[in-house]
């Protein structure tokens, strides 16, 4: 038999027995085809090249493990790498600006845009303890990819939470009166730097760009209040503008009146100076002439005036000189006779009786 | 050779995909190795470790900064007002083996969590007024709160890094009552702005109405000093003029005077021994 042959101790050219030489015994293991192994092959080409590299967006920053350890960080473009497991990479967008919204959800980002109010978020304590309305939006980006990747579990949250809890402590230290007016711009100053300062204690890499109040108003129960208010300082104002418009028509008017009386005052003394002058110089006039021929001229103006005056007059002419008898002239009656003449147009009549 | 060498691969592959003793350490990660069950050593840093196929096991742990979200709970303030406090605290396990040893597990830290915050914040806001919570010491308070938290959490491995009121609100019942407050708080304001209003109006109308009296009173006092300068000067030209010859001026006003007011409906009784009828003699 052939194998026994082989240890059949065999006496060598010396005559001593000599040792068979040892040979690794034949293991039949199973026969790995050529396909096999090319398979094998291409799956190992496969691995590598589709995870020996990566691309990163120019919006993104490239943050490579290796073996589960930061290596490093890359910038956009076409990097390679050792295939995964050997290393992972990661590509947060470092430029895209997230938000996140206190008091309300987005519906529909539109345009238009349409919002749902969430109260129980949205209403809060006010320094006076008052209650006040309102809406928050926080803008932020990942300013350091390997903070935000490894250090906070759950950032969108805590950013979130973060903005809730910032907003509040703030609105808590204004009273509703300014919180509602002038404070806005203070209020989102404070809360954007506060909210900054508690992301910055939990090394989050998160910046934050942008705080604003969306909308700051009365609680619905108190709105028609508030705006009552409004309306009374309105009112105020209207009131008072009437009365400034009272004002401005009489006090016009009435020094219009004034001065109208005092220019009737004025004319009225400029004529009777001037009337005064006229019948002055009149008389001069004619005392001038008088005194050129004065017997002459007082007679004349005297039967002037006198014919003047007893034309179209009653008259009666009597004799003065009875000693006795007086002289009883039934005036009522002759002027009934008088009336009816004077009606037909008739002149005086003169009754004489002569003595 | 080639026998060897398929050998070699064969126990190779066993032993290394098969049965797995390499394990990786993210960076998000810390491991504890135990040995049969006991805790051999704790890894913090990330990386490619190696452990003994079944004897050696690991225990992952995260090692990040974790939330804790409490529920709403009422609170009372020193001035036995009531609050509901919403908190939530960042706290991460600075030492896992202790926290596996105490808590087991982030579940049951989270439950311990629980407890101690609460008791802290009833505690610190036990001391403070409602004003004093919401607005000036609400940030010492969260501080205070904190610290003490975390120094009772050293022991089980722990950090809290940060404890935060999210929402200090009034219970719901009072929120009414606030209501009627600031419903009353406004219309009074409105109340005063329309009464303040008015009286402005009133006062702007009234000065007005005494300035017109002023004004034209005024304008009487000059009407009737003019007047009279008029007919002071009026005077004076007569005067001086009928001063020149007063008899003639008589004369001649006195014919003015019976030329006015004898007229019509007049009856005049003459005598004969007239001077008008001296020539009828």
């Amino acid at each position: 038999m052939a194998w026994q042959d082989d240890f059949q101790m065999k006496k060598g050219p010396g005559g001593q027995y000599e040792i068979p030489k040892f040979t690794f015994p034949k293991i039949n293991l199973p026969k790995i085809s050529f396909s096999l192994s090319l398979i094998i092959f291409i799956i190992i080409i496969l691995w590598l090249v589709f995870g020996g590299y990566y691309i990163v967006e120019p919006d993104e920053k490239g943050v490579v493990l290796r073996f589960g350890s930061y290596a490093r960080t890359t910038e956009s473009g076409f990097h390679l790498k050792f295939p995964p497991p050997i290393e992972k990479v990661y590509t947060p967008k470092v430029t895209e600006v997230k938000r996140t919204e206190v008091g309300f959800r987005i519906e529909d980002p539109g345009p238009p845009a349409r919002y749902r109010d969430a109260l129980e978020e949205s209403l809060m304590l006010t320094g006076d303890e008052n209650i006040i309305d309102l809406d928050v939006v926080a803008q932020y980006k990942i300013i350091d990819p390997v903070k935000y990747l490894f250090n906070v579990r759950g950032p969108a949250a805590t950013v979130k939470a973060a903005a809730e809890a910032a907003i509040r402590e703030i609105i808590g230290k204004y009273k509703i009166d300014e919180a509602l007016t002038e404070g806005k711009f203070m209020i989102q100053e404070e809360t954007r730097l506060l909210l900054q300062k508690i992301l910055d204690r939990y090394d989050s890499g998160l910046q934050i760009v942008a705080l604003q109040l969306q909308d700051v108003h009365p609680p619905q129960q108190v709105r028609d209040s508030f705006k009552d208010v409004a309306s009374a300082m309105e009112d105020k104002n209207r009131l008072i503008n009437e009365s400034q418009g009272y004002r401005n028509s009489i006090i016009p008017e009435t020094r219009g009146k004034a001065s109208q009386i005092i220019k009737v005052a004025e004319g009225y003394k400029e004529e009777r100076i001037n009337h005064a002058k006229g019948d002055a110089e009149k008389f001069t006039s004619i005392l001038q002439e008088y005194r050129k021929a004065r017997d002459v001229t007082r007679k004349r103006l005297y039967i002037e005036t006198m014919e003047e005056v007893l034309t179209g007059i009653d008259k009666y002419i009597i004799e003065g000189k009875t000693s006795g008898v007086l002289p009883l002239l039934p005036l009522d009656t002759l002027k009934q006779v008088q009336g009816r003449g004077k009606e037909s147009g008739g002149r005086s009549q003169g009754k004489e009786e002569k003595p | 050779m080639k026998k060897i060498l398929l050998l070699l691969i064969g126990a190779f592959l066993i032993f290394f995909i098969f049965l797995n003793p390499f394990f990786i350490v993210y960076q998000t990660q810390q491991v504890i190795l135990t040995q049969l069950g006991k805790p051999m050593k704790t890894i913090y840093e990330p990386g490619l470790y190696f452990k003994v196929p079944f004897l050696q096991e690991t225990r992952y742990f995260d090692n990040r900064l974790l939330d804790y979200d409490a529920a709403p709970a009422e609170i009372l303030t020193k001035d036995k007002k009531n609050l509901v406090v919403d908190n939530y605290a960042k706290w991460r396990i600075k030492d896992p083996l202790k926290l596996m040893l105490t808590v087991k597990d982030e579940i049951g830290a989270q439950a311990r969590l629980d407890d101690i915050i609460y008791s802290e914040l009833r505690i610190e806001l036990g001391r403070h007024t409602l004003h004093e919570v919401l607005s000036e010491t609400r940030g010492e308070i969260m501080e205070t709160v904190t610290k003490r938290t975390n120094e009772k959490f050293i022991d089980y491995g722990i950090e809290v890094r940060d404890v935060r009121i999210k929402r200090a609100d009034l219970p719901a019942e009072n929120a009414k009552a606030i209501y009627g407050r600031m419903q009353a708080e406004r219309d009074r304001i409105a109340k005063q702005y329309r009464s303040e209003g008015q009286e402005e109006a009133t006062k702007i109308r009234a000065e007005t109405d005494r300035e017109k009296v002023v004004l034209l009173a005024e304008a009487y006092k000059e009407e009737q000093k003019i007047k009279g300068e008029g007919e002071a000067s009026a005077i004076k030209i007569y005067a001086d003029a009928f001063q020149s010859d007063p008899e003639f001026y008589t004369f001649t006003r006195s014919l003015e005077a019976y030329k006015r007011s004898l007229k019509d409906k007049t009856t005049v009784i003459l005598s004969p021994e007239s001077d008008f009828l001296k020539y009828m003699k």
